[in-house]
């Protein structure tokens, strides 16, 4: 099987594809192709939501607009009111801007020959911080200073013991944007690579059969038909993930807008 | 090697998103009115558990 062995080169070659590179400028200023695709995902969501406001009408006509409600709706209900609780109003607009923004670049990123702009560890990094600053912001202005700190440890037990659960609780609280980060951006990473995988699996076994048409080719081609068929499952089940990993993001930042506003937990 | 310890360490994420699926489908069968609330549940867990594996994978290809 002569395609098996070209196969570590090849998928050798689709990793070194993911890395980043400039586009214009150079890495330190300018574009790479990650975040060119990040501007047309926010390109494209600015379109789609300011289309949707014009539209809007207090009975909604349409496909389009009662789509776009339907997903708010759900961020709504399921995200703000379901975790965060009584204050949801407040936090709504941020949860609703960080969920339609990781959907659309998702999404985007599944085009073919695009790249999701949540595909680089910088964005989702970026993105992570963003909660992280929210939530604590928001933990500071509900208990003050002094009061969000000791607010970490719950209440209810001996000294030592307080600061120890108390060291545990930082410790937790700073691996939070890092887990964010890095879950995001596995997702999207891993989830390309064992597409294109499949892909460059289906043309190594289909490739005598292109240069020279006979039996033989033709019984090696027949794998890839096996291949093709998995690739378009992993690419529905992409569809999925895509949609999931922007829900677990939102819903964890709520959670943890939710502990930091909680009273003593 | 590394492909070796990947397929250790995918143990774990399988067996996480395994007991998740054994919770949530025993749960919908005892009580079949919280199947909707229970599936969000569900996708949730797993979705945790498989970036662990989805962790292990990244740093196989980049190591």
């Amino acid at each position: 099987m002569e395609a098996f062995e070209l196969l570590p080169d090849e998928i050798n070659h689709l990793v070194s594809e993911f890395y980043s590179t400039a586009v214009a400028g150079d890495l330190n200023v300018g574009l790479t192709q990650y975040s060119f695709w990040l501007l047309v995902a926010a390109v494209v969501l600015c379109v789609l939501l300011f289309a949707f406001v014009k539209k809007q009408t207090l009975v909604p006509h349409g496909l389009f607009v009662n789509g776009v409600e339907y997903v708010v709706e759900f961020v709504q209900n399921d995200v703000a009111k379901g975790v965060v609780g009584t204050s949801w109003r407040r936090h709504f607009p941020f949860l609703a801007t960080v969920f339609f923004f990781i959907l659309v670049n998702n999404f985007i990123g599944l085009i073919p020959g695009m790249k999701p702009g949540t595909g680089a560890i910088g964005c989702t990094a970026a993105l992570a911080l963003c909660s992280f600053v929210y939530f604590i912001y928001f933990g500071i202005k509900k208990h003050g200073v002094v009061g969000y700190i000791t607010s970490l440890a719950p209440g209810g037990m001996i000294l030592p013991m307080r600061v120890f659960v108390w060291v545990i609780e930082v410790f937790s609280l700073l691996l939070r944007p890092i887990t964010l980060a890095i879950r995001l951006f596995c997702n999207m990473f891993a989830g390309h690579i064992v597409m294109g995988s499949f892909a460059i699996m289906a043309s190594l076994f289909a490739e005598p059969l292109l240069n020279q048409v006979n039996a033989l080719n033709a019984a090696g081609a027949l794998p890839s038909l096996a291949w093709i068929a998995i690739l378009i499952i992993i690419y529905l089940v992409e569809f999925i993930v895509a949609f999931v990993q922007a829900y677990v993001f939102t819903v964890l930042t709520a959670v943890y807008i939710q502990i930091a506003e909680s009273e003593s937990h | 090697m590394g492909v070796i310890g990947y397929g250790l360490g995918v143990i774990g994420a399988g067996l996480a998103i395994g007991l998740a699926a054994f919770g949530a489908t025993s749960s919908m069968a005892r009580q079949p009115e919280v199947q909707g609330r229970a599936f969000t549940v569900f996708i949730l867990a797993s979705a945790f558990a498989e970036a662990l594996g989805l962790i292990g994978f990244v740093v196989t290809l980049i190591s």
